[in-house]
């Protein structure tokens, strides 16, 4: 399941999404808001994303991960719209029938995301509100 | 001028984060040659929209979600956006 939403992420949802009877080990990565960035503190987050070309970018991920492990399950769900300190903004879930597989793609998957995926966010802080300086995108 | 229009091609461009705010709006359509390229179209844009430069604002160029380089030939159809650098997570 790939997922690009403006719905909080429900951490329940994602993991029965992941369940499989063949899985002996379920991974689950959450990314959340932070409350602090390098200059100081950060009240809240707006994420914005180009929805088509993000959730095609994920699908093509899992793809890769298929490649390259044996797993069940792959969920990737990301969040847009303002989020406040704490919520959960993207969450990657893996199950696998051993657990070395799961952390691995588990792994794989969330760094993938951070770096090919077009979604992008603004931080509020009491400096005021900025784009984080991101990473370019690879062809 | 009938002929000249006719040898143009309308690009719809849709534009995010740092570079939507940067030109006001979230897509743009922009008239160029036919056989033109995605080296045209940055050219162009950073022409009519001399913010993106004065800002400092670095993009790619995806067409029909795949992020493409300068080479890469527009065709009516095409779904165009120019990305600035991606942050989620």
């Amino acid at each position: 399941m790939i997922s690009i939403t403006r719905e909080p992420i429900d951490l329940c949802d994602v993991l029965v999404a992941a369940k499989d009877k063949s899985a002996g080990g379920t991974v689950l990565f959450i990314g959340s808001v932070r409350d602090h960035n390098e200059d100081g503190p950060v009240s809240e987050i707006f994420y914005e994303a180009y929805k088509e070309m993000a959730e095609a970018k994920m699908a093509e991920i899992e793809n890769e991960v298929r490649k390259r492990w044996k797993i069940k399950k792959f969920v990737a769900i990301h969040r847009v719209g303002n989020l406040k300190v704490g919520e959960p903004s993207v969450a990657v879930i893996v199950s696998a029938e051993h657990r070395q597989e799961a952390f691995e793609a588990c792994k794989y998957g969330i760094d993938e995301i951070k770096t090919r995926v077009p979604i992008w966010k603004k931080e509020v802080s009491e400096s005021g509100v900025s784009w984080v300086e991101g990473v370019s995108l690879k062809k | 001028m009938a002929k000249e229009q006719l040898d143009l091609l309308s690009v719809r461009v849709k534009l995010f984060a740092s570079a939507r705010e940067a030109i006001g709006k979230d897509q743009i359509i922009v008239s160029l040659a036919k056989q033109t390229t995605v080296g045209d179209l940055r050219k162009k844009i950073l022409e009519l929209y001399p913010s993106l430069a004065s800002k400092k604002i670095p993009f790619i160029v995806a067409v029909n979600h795949k992020v493409v380089d300068d080479s890469t030939t527009i065709s009516h159809l095409d779904e165009v956006a120019i990305l600035p650098p991606v942050s989620g997570g």
